[in-house]
């Protein structure tokens, strides 16, 4: 991938990388777990990104977390929140509004 | 404890300092790449951590992720940055020009102050000039972009738009004007290696009579003389370039050579017998005309150190 093109899907994964996180969260996970599962649906996630972003959501209300240290290793678990349910379905509703637009649009075009 | 996540946390904690999130950033870090370690390499070792560490990215990258997008100045003020600072620098350097020429110091309240100085003195004042003139620019951008407050700018035009200026490539017109100011240079030069002057009550040159003593004819002959040389070579220079620098050049040396005409006492130069009102009317004319001529070289200096600013600043 070129970098100019490289450049613009970093642009538009900030958005969806948001729902996706969202869209995740209905169980608790943590955060390499959610990178993997990422993954394996074929997408790839920065992960120095993804906390940032869990930070972001949990500092606005959307996403809570809590350390569970019954193991050896002490992991941070997210799960979304009431209030992140409630911006979840703005968001998808906004992302097919979108996406029908695009449709319409392309859809016009190979008729011309 | 791995000694290269423990260096890496350290870097990113570095940048984080005074964030009191830090401990809890970190923590969160150092889990993620000790399961991806275990997970993806079976054991975590210096040599699989390493790998693992470089694919997590520079801890400075890392750090800027968590921290406010708030920019010190708002990228909308970044022009403002450049063409103030610019302009703040050239209104310094023509005060610096005279407090060399004049020996004076200037006061402009509340910002700036250029201390009467020699020429050599003025070649390091000027650097830190520019440094104090980017400082104070910086600062108020700052405090206003930190304000977010909407605030609207005066954008300084100088007549011509210096954003989209592009300097006309009149070559023809240059060339007449190079061979006409070529051909009065030439001459003054004649006359004043012959005369010692080039100002004349008369036009018998066999029985001429100078207008000046021979200490202020020299010294008025020498200026202007020197002016129209200074004209003749910026000419010629911008038929090969447009580059800024040549007016800067110029107009810093005219400023020069004008200041020294002002510095010389008109009322006891004259070597011809003229009543004392008419005098002091010359004077008077003479300091007038000077000084205006003066503001347009200093205006034309300033918008060129504006462009050069811009222009260097902006790289």
């Amino acid at each position: 991938m070129d970098p100019e093109t490289s450049h613009f899907e970093t642009e538009m994964n900030r958005g969806f990388l948001q729902i996706l996180v969202l869209a995740m969260l209905e169980k608790d996970m943590y955060g390499y777990s959610m990178v993997r599962t990422i993954r394996e649906l074929g997408y790839e996630v920065e992960e120095n990104t993804l906390y940032p972003l869990l930070r972001r959501l949990e500092k606005n209300g959307w996403v809570k977390s809590k350390w569970d240290v019954s193991e050896d290793r002490p992991r941070k678990f997210y799960s979304i929140t009431e209030a992140g349910r409630g911006l979840r379905a703005e968001l998808l509703s906004i992302w097919k509004k979108q996406d029908e637009i695009l449709k319409h649009i392309m859809k016009e075009k190979s008729h011309v | 404890m791995f000694e290269k996540l423990e260096a890496y946390l350290e870097e990113i904690s570095h940048f984080l300092s005074g964030r009191k999130e830090r401990e809890e950033i970190l923590s969160e870090i150092r889990s993620h790449i000790l399961e991806k370690t275990e997970q993806e390499s079976g054991e975590a070792t210096e040599a699989t951590l390493a790998k693992v560490i470089a694919a997590y990215g520079p801890a400075r990258r890392v750090a800027e992720k968590y921290l406010d997008g708030r920019p010190i100045i708002a990228p909308a003020f970044k022009r403002f940055l450049f063409r103030y600072t610019a302009l703040l620098f050239a209104f310094h350097f023509v005060f610096t020009v005279a407090a060399v020429v004049f020996k004076e110091s200037f006061l402009m309240f509340p910002i700036v102050y250029v201390p009467s100085m020699r020429p050599f003195e003025a070649l390091f004042y000027l650097p830190m000039a520019l440094l104090f003139d980017f400082g104070i620019v910086t600062l108020v951008l700052y405090l206003i972009t930190q304000g977010k407050k909407d605030v609207r700018l005066p954008w300084p035009r100088f007549s011509v738009d210096l954003d989209e200026v592009k300097v006309p490539r009149r070559t023809i017109g240059r060339i007449i004007g190079l061979v006409a100011m070529s051909a009065l240079t030439g001459t003054a030069l004649y006359f004043y290696v012959r005369y010692r002057t080039i100002f004349f009550v008369n036009f018998d040159f066999a029985q001429h009579r100078p207008i000046f003593t021979p200490e202020a004819g020299q010294l008025y002959s020498l200026i202007l003389i020197g002016l129209w040389a200074l004209g003749t070579l910026g000419l010629a220079a911008k038929l090969v370039t447009s580059s800024p620098w040549i007016d800067a050049v110029e107009k810093s040396l005219s400023l020069v050579l004008l200041g020294f005409a002002f510095r010389q006492p008109l009322d006891t130069a004259f070597a011809v017998h003229a009543p004392e009102g008419l005098v002091r009317w010359i004077n008077l004319s003479f300091t007038i005309t000077l000084l205006i001529i003066c503001i347009f070289v200093a205006v034309d200096l300033i918008k060129a150190l504006v462009r050069i600013g811009r222009k260097q600043l902006a790289k």
